[in-house]
């Protein structure tokens, strides 16, 4: 009885993670089309509801209701198979990122996260790295040109950056001496850990928008010479599940894991300890902040030749990670 | 039934289905796919056994990392699109399957008679977290194997990259005239 209790509450709790993220990730369309709509000095969506409030649920009916085409010589069962496989890791990702700390509300403690295992970070990683099968998958069962080439840019992208993200990730947990992403946080009680791990901040930034595919890495996708890369033979919400999982959860969920390991976290900003908002709300504020960052410079810069991205991947950022870990070390051995 | 114990029965079935469909599948992406699931399986295995960091690293280097190369490779070489390989290897991979098998049971056997020697019981790991426990003894007792496997790792990496140099082929050709 025990076991079914404890079944039916994780599941309740991942369901209600699940399905906020996915009503999240439909108005974070919205919010990236306004805000694009701004940096480019247009209106942006307004004329379904509101200022174009109702904008998402439209565009969910359309793509809900389109039709589905597979193509007859695609390999189907991957091909159904590859949007999942790219979707699903990116949302498991969840289950390790903690929101805020337990609040109460009538008596009971809500915490806002499903568990707080002690290689959370790694783990965070792990899910983030197997979402990379999604969009090969997709490019080899579209039996394409084009879906191809986009997928095995990708994977190339993708391998480089891995690496100077493991290594990126190491400074923070060298201070906080722990991989859990809550433990990371509560390190950070004093001091943010982006004032020695700057270096890796950067490198962080430069790994969140290649594994997202956003736009100066977008390569994978090159609209002007690739059609739509590894998503041109899609359709329909099949279609719909990739910008969905890349470019708004994964997006997403990877801005909470840079605000937990750089920037405290649910810890309000420096002196402002004494207004009253929740750990939850800050964690929100700063969250949105490196969010929108993305979206700034996703809709700001052209986009990067592919042996360039791999070029800045193994002979820059690597080696900015490397150093990032040397400095510290020496942080470290001079402060405690 | 316990969690724990039904979860281990779940990952266990699924990664021996999946590892038998590594064999059996005739489609070679398919058969990667399988490889990707039974490895993936496994570290829910060592989760279920409170082996994080395995479970963990499994997913990073070996379902990833490893298989990645794999799936690029095959996807990219055209012989092996989606074409059954003749079992003309079989004589010289099932006696080497064999032994390989044989050692793996040997050590896991071993494994299981020797268990709980070590200064390392469940409550001590429990006390202190996977990942120190790994680290106390890998950067004190096992110091030496590890830079010493690091630089096997390091030699067979310059190695490789010289092997995969096609430059000195071409200065070749051109020193012979061919040109």
């Amino acid at each position: 009885m025990e076991t079914l209790g404890a079944i039916v509450g994780i599941t309740i709790k991942s369901l209600i993670f699940i399905v906020g993220m996915f009503l999240a990730a439909a108005y974070l369309t919205l919010v990236e089309r306004k805000f694009a709509g701004h940096v480019q000095q247009r209106p942006g969506p307004l004329h379904v509801g509101p200022h174009g409030f109702l904008q998402p649920i439209a565009d969910a009916l359309k793509v809900l209701t389109k039709e589905d085409l597979v193509p007859d010589s695609a390999d189907k069962f991957l091909f159904y198979l590859a949007s999942l496989l790219a979707f699903v890791p990116a949302i498991m990702i969840l289950a390790v990122v903690p929101f805020g700390e337990p609040f109460e509300i009538f008596g009971f403690t809500i915490y806002p996260y499903i568990s707080d295992v002690n290689v959370g970070l790694l783990l965070a990683l792990a899910f983030g790295s197997i979402s990379l099968y999604g969009v090969i998958f997709a490019g080899w069962a579209s039996n394409s040109k084009y879906p191809m080439i986009g997928g095995l840019r990708k994977a190339a992208v993708l391998i480089g950056y891995e690496v100077a993200l493991g290594f990126a990730i190491a400074g923070p947990i060298m201070q906080a001496g722990t991989f859990s992403l809550k433990g990371i946080v509560d390190a950070q009680e004093g001091l943010w850990f982006i004032i020695p791990n700057i270096l890796a901040f950067v490198v962080m930034i430069f790994a969140v928008l290649a594994e997202t595919g956003r736009t100066p890495f977008d390569v994978q996708e090159a609209e002007a010479e690739l059609v739509g890369g590894y998503v041109t033979e899609y359709s329909a919400m099949k279609f719909g599940l990739f910008p969905l999982a890349e470019w708004y959860i994964a997006t997403f969920v990877l801005s909470a894991i840079t605000v937990i390991l750089f920037f405290g976290g649910w810890h309000p900003f420096p002196f402002m300890d004494g207004l009253p908002i929740s750990s939850f709300v800050w964690f929100m504020i700063k969250l949105f902040m490196v969010f929108m960052f993305f979206l700034w410079v996703h809709w700001t810069l052209p986009r990067y030749r592919v042996d360039q991205i791999t070029e800045l991947a193994w002979k820059v950022m690597l080696p900015l990670a490397l150093a990032n870990i040397f400095i510290v070390a020496i942080w470290i051995m001079i402060f405690g | 039934m316990e969690l724990t114990s039904l979860s281990f029965w779940i990952f266990s079935t699924l990664a021996v289905l999946s590892a038998i469909g590594v064999v059996f599948l005739k489609n070679i992406v398919y058969a990667v796919l399988s490889l990707i699931s039974t490895l993936i399986m496994v570290s829910g295995l060592f989760f279920t056994m409170g082996a994080e960091l395995i479970g963990a690293l499994q997913i990073i280097i070996y379902a990833v990392a490893i298989v990645v190369f794999y799936v690029l490779v095959i996807s990219t070489v055209p012989e092996f699109k989606g074409e059954t390989i003749d079992p003309n290897y079989m004589f010289v991979s099932l006696p080497v399957g064999f032994l390989i098998f044989i050692e793996l049971a040997y050590v896991s056997l071993y494994g299981a008679w020797k268990s709980n020697v070590g200064m390392f019981t469940s409550e001590v790991i429990k006390e202190m977290g996977n990942v120190k426990a790994v680290a106390s003894v890998l950067f004190t007792k096992y110091l030496f194997p590890f830079e010493v496997a690091s630089i096997i790792l390091l030699v067979a990496m310059i190695g490789a990259i010289i092997i995969g140099k096609k430059d000195h082929v071409i200065e070749e050709e051109a020193s012979n005239g061919s040109l």
